[in-house]
């Protein structure tokens, strides 16, 4: 059987419910309060706030993205469990990669729409600035968008290891403090000898690079302009190897699972 | 026994009802008697507590966006041990005039980084420039945000008073004067701040050169602040010895020598280590070096205190 | 005749919240042929759900052989012929039954038109013409159990496997049920279900598979069971007696017996008895026999 047909299927439905939960419209109309509150400075007379707007546009499209892709992916696999949904999908001739792929793909689809609805957002609300909008933004979107598929794997699999809060804390802790945890171990490891170092190498390789995909502070400030084409490339590469390997240690639990 | 919570909540609430003052009081708060208590209500409270957060988050960005983006960290005592440096920026002077002098790029340098291609990528991505191409963007493109802050938290003193610094950044007399207005405005909203206070009056000494003005506003900087107990980072403390500082040198050029002696010994026995009172109040030889000259002012106040010379307004 | 379902000795075994392990069916061994309908009956905990799970491929067996038409038990190929409808599921709450049959059967290999029609068929066979737009969440337990029958017949399956069937279902959706499943057998389908509802399963099946305590107590056809479990009841006036006979002959009455006798024979030899001694027959009553009373002394006899 058509492989994409089945994991469309299975994707169409977590999108389905994603909107109808209405979790989008909720981040949407948050973010959209944010964007415009900020916009509205504009008109008490406080100019050249555009730095801060767009700085402002970037957070919110990351904080909220961030939030959207990790309530959908935790609770996927559990919800199915608790609610015995899984039962009708895995009488159906089809793998339990299949169905970890379709659920992947639909949280991928689900949160790519809440962030393309914020951005959308945050565009109208640059663009009441008069706020340019670069190449760079766009760029910044497309990395954001692969950063948030890696978000997704990396969450869904946690949950197939943990209970759902449990997975989403983690993930919380992992996305906002990929950064730190980043700086912590370079920190650490350029203090400790060169005999430790590759310790702290290796476990900075394990953690999800998030932060790498983030290119929110070259967006926001003046001037930077967009990244080589080799680190999108390179970021590709890398969103593609991380998540299969995710969902591969996802699968590695779930596929001799008793449900 | 298991009574015994039940009894220990009791007591508890019991001992709350009847002891008052639990332990010392730091820093009782000063009000005017002027003062129209505007801020001391329980919602205003809470709203104020989110105002400052907003605050002070604007604060952090506002120095991020001078740096456009570029984030930066204190080194560690380790790396400063190691004798790892700043990389030798191309302007020296602006670089201690933002105190970069022991920082470092939170995003390292290709050098001091063993992620390999990560930290390429992570370079390539973020807002980075080695501190030999490091720039900072025009304060005055800041002045909205310091507004912003402002406006949002009215007693936010480092808003005003890094507001202030910028309109006046122009060395203009009228930049001067729109910045004793704003930070007037500061006062108004704030009336505890001895900064905003000290502020006002440092720049009628250093721009406006109008003396007789700026004790007046010193004097009331000073009585703000000698009620109070600071712990000894407090931005407001600093402030407090600026004051202390500015007022001696203002009653020594106005020649009031008697004032000058009262507010140098004053500020002296709050600040010892204070230089700059030393040697207004003790006039230290021309040629001693700086470095001996802190511990010659101690050295001279001690002693005078032990023959009961000073003349010690606080005692 | 193909074998349908082939279980040999079959061992499911879960891990408890505690964390030991409990064996959950221990050696069963049935099998079911195709185009048979066969009640799997058990009390609460016997190993039901268990066994159905382990055909499904839900869990996998930690001991024996499980195979669907030749083919290994939880694999594409049986699950691609099989319908199956769990115990209890929450379908989709933000679905509606449309919906929810229309992802099964994409799942199942249906697509387009076809798809559409059938499902739109399956929801008006089961009495969901009207609620077919509606979220799912919004539907009754005794609809929701409709939506399930629904998805479990998509794509005409050649084996139905049915987990408490009935549950839910008000009298009026048990008897259109029955006709459901009736028509799906005579269409060549394979029926295999558990219910607690004994008098569906005396009207569904043609066999019934009994076990206690994960494990196999005994099979029986449904038309000897009932043969065996008919009673015939005689009630006389007059000195005769039928103690001989049959366990089960009392004095009801002043002059007046009873006796309760199994088997026809039997029956036609007392009745002899009491015509050839003058006594008056008062009474003959035929009884069909208490599923549910074979049922409570089939598992206490196993316990």
């Amino acid at each position: 059987m058509n492989k994409i047909r089945i994991w469309k299927a299975i994707g169409r439905g977590v999108l389905l419910e994603s909107v109808r939960r209405k979790d989008l419209w909720v981040i949407a109309i948050l973010g959209m309060i944010i964007i415009l509150a900020a916009s509205m400075l504009g008109f008490f007379g406080v100019r050249g706030l555009e730095v801060f707007v767009k700085d402002l546009a970037v957070t919110v499209l990351g904080i909220f993205s961030t939030i959207v892709a990790i309530l959908t992916s935790s609770r996927l696999l559990p919800d199915e469990i608790r609610n015995r949904t899984l039962y009708p999908l895995l009488a159906r001739p089809i793998t339990r990669m299949d169905l970890l792929l379709g659920k992947f793909f639909g949280a991928v689809a689900a949160t790519w729409i809440g962030f393309l609805m914020l951005a959308a957002l945050t565009a109208v609300a640059l663009l009441i600035f008069h706020v340019q909008f670069e190449w760079v933004m766009i760029q910044y979107m497309v990395l954001k968008m692969m950063g948030l598929v890696v978000l997704c794997a990396v969450t869904l699999t946690l949950s197939a290891y943990m209970t759902p809060q449990a997975a989403a804390t983690m993930s919380f802790v992992l996305a906002f403090g990929s950064v730190m945890f980043e700086q912590g171990l370079l920190m650490a490891g350029n203090s400790a000898g060169k005999g430790m170092r590759p310790i702290f190498a290796t476990v900075s390789d394990i953690l999800p690079q998030y932060h790498l995909f983030d290119e929110g502070s070259r967006a926001a400030n003046i001037g930077w302009g967009s990244a080589p084409i080799w680190v999108v490339l390179a970021l590709g590469t890398y969103m593609i190897f991380y998540s299969g390997a995710m969902i591969s240690m996802a699968w590695s639990k779930f596929r001799k699972q008793a449900i | 026994m298991r009574f015994i919570p039940i009894i220990a909540i009791i007591g508890s609430a019991a001992a709350g009802n009847f002891v008052k003052d639990f332990g010392p009081t730091i820093n009782p708060p000063y009000i005017p008697a002027n003062y129209d208590a505007q801020e001391t209500h329980a919602s205003t409270s809470i709203l104020g507590q989110f105002r400052t957060s907003i605050s002070s988050w604007l604060w952090l960005r506002t120095d991020l966006y001078l740096h456009n983006g570029v984030e930066m960290r204190q080194m560690t005592e380790a790396e400063r041990k190691s004798g790892m440096s700043t990389e030798d920026a191309a302007d020296d002077g602006h670089k201690k005039l933002m105190n970069e002098e022991s920082v470092l790029t939170t995003v390292p340098s290709k050098d001091r980084d063993f992620r390999g291609i990560f930290g390429d990528i992570e370079r390539a991505t973020s807002a980075y420039k080695d501190m030999h191409h490091h720039t900072h963007n025009d304060p005055v493109a800041a002045l909205p945000l310091f507004r912003l802050m402002t406006w949002l938290d009215p007693t936010f003193v480092p808003g005003w008073v890094q507001g202030a610094a910028i309109i006046g950044r122009d060395r203009s007399d009228a930049a001067a004067i729109k910045a004793v207005e704003y930070l007037k405005e500061g006062e108004r909203q704030d009336p505890f701040s001895v900064s905003i206070v000290m502020e006002i009056g440092e720049i009628y000494i250093t721009r406006l050169n109008n003396l007789p003005k700026a004790v007046t506003y010193l004097e009331q900087a000073r009585s703000m602040g000698k009620h109070r107990d600071w712990v000894s980072e407090d931005a407001e403390n600093t402030a407090l010895e600026q004051t202390y500082r500015w007022l001696a040198l203002c009653y020594r050029n106005l020649e009031q020598t008697q004032m000058m002696r009262q507010v140098a010994s004053e500020g002296l026995k709050r600040y010892p280590d204070d230089i700059v009172l030393a040697h207004v109040l003790y006039q230290p030889p021309a040629l001693m070096k700086p470095q001996y000259q802190k511990e010659w002012a101690r050295e001279k106040i001690s002693e005078q205190k032990s023959t009961a010379k000073v003349d010690d307004p606080l005692e | 005749m193909s074998t349908a379902i082939l279980a040999e000795q079959l061992h499911v075994r879960y891990k408890a919240k505690n964390g030991k392990w409990v064996e959950a069916v221990q050696g069963l061994t049935f099998n079911v042929e195709a185009g048979e309908v066969v009640g799997f009956l058990g009390p609460n905990g016997a190993g039901k759900s268990s066994t159905l799970k382990a055909l499904m491929g839900f869990v996998e067996p930690s001991g024996g052989n499980c195979q669907i038409f030749g083919e290994p038990a939880g694999s594409l190929a049986s699950r691609a012929r099989i319908g199956y409808l769990p115990e209890v599921a929450l379908y989709y709450p933000f679905l509606t039954p449309r919906e929810t049959l229309t992802l099964y059967g994409e799942l199942q290999g249906l697509h387009g038109k076809a798809l559409k029609t059938e499902a739109e068929t399956l929801l008006e066979v089961v009495g969901l013409k009207d609620a077919m737009n509606k979220r799912n969440r919004s539907l009754s337990k005794g609809m929701l159990q409709r939506v399930g029958i629904a998805q479990s017949l998509l794509g005409n399956p050649e084996l139905l496997i049915l987990d408490e069937v009935t549950s839910g279902l008000d009298p009026v959706g048990r008897k259109e049920l029955r006709h459901i499943l009736k028509d799906r057998q005579q269409a060549g389908c394979t029926l295999f279900f558990s219910s607690h509802e004994l008098s569906e399963v005396e009207m569904l099946c043609d066999r019934i598979v009994l076990i206690n305590n994960g494990k196999f107590v005994e099979e029986r056809q449904i038309s000897d069971l009932k043969q065996e479990l008919r009673q015939f009841s005689v009630r006389y006036k007059g000195e005769v007696s039928l103690f001989d006979l049959t366990d089960h002959w009392q004095q009801v009455g002043e002059n007046i017996y009873e006796a309760v006798f199994t088997s026809k024979e039997q029956l036609l030899v007392a009745l002899d008895r009491v015509h050839d001694e003058k006594a008056k027959l008062l009474d003959v009553v035929a009884q069909e026999g208490s599923l549910e009373d074979y049922f409570v002394e089939a598992i206490a006899r196993a316990a």
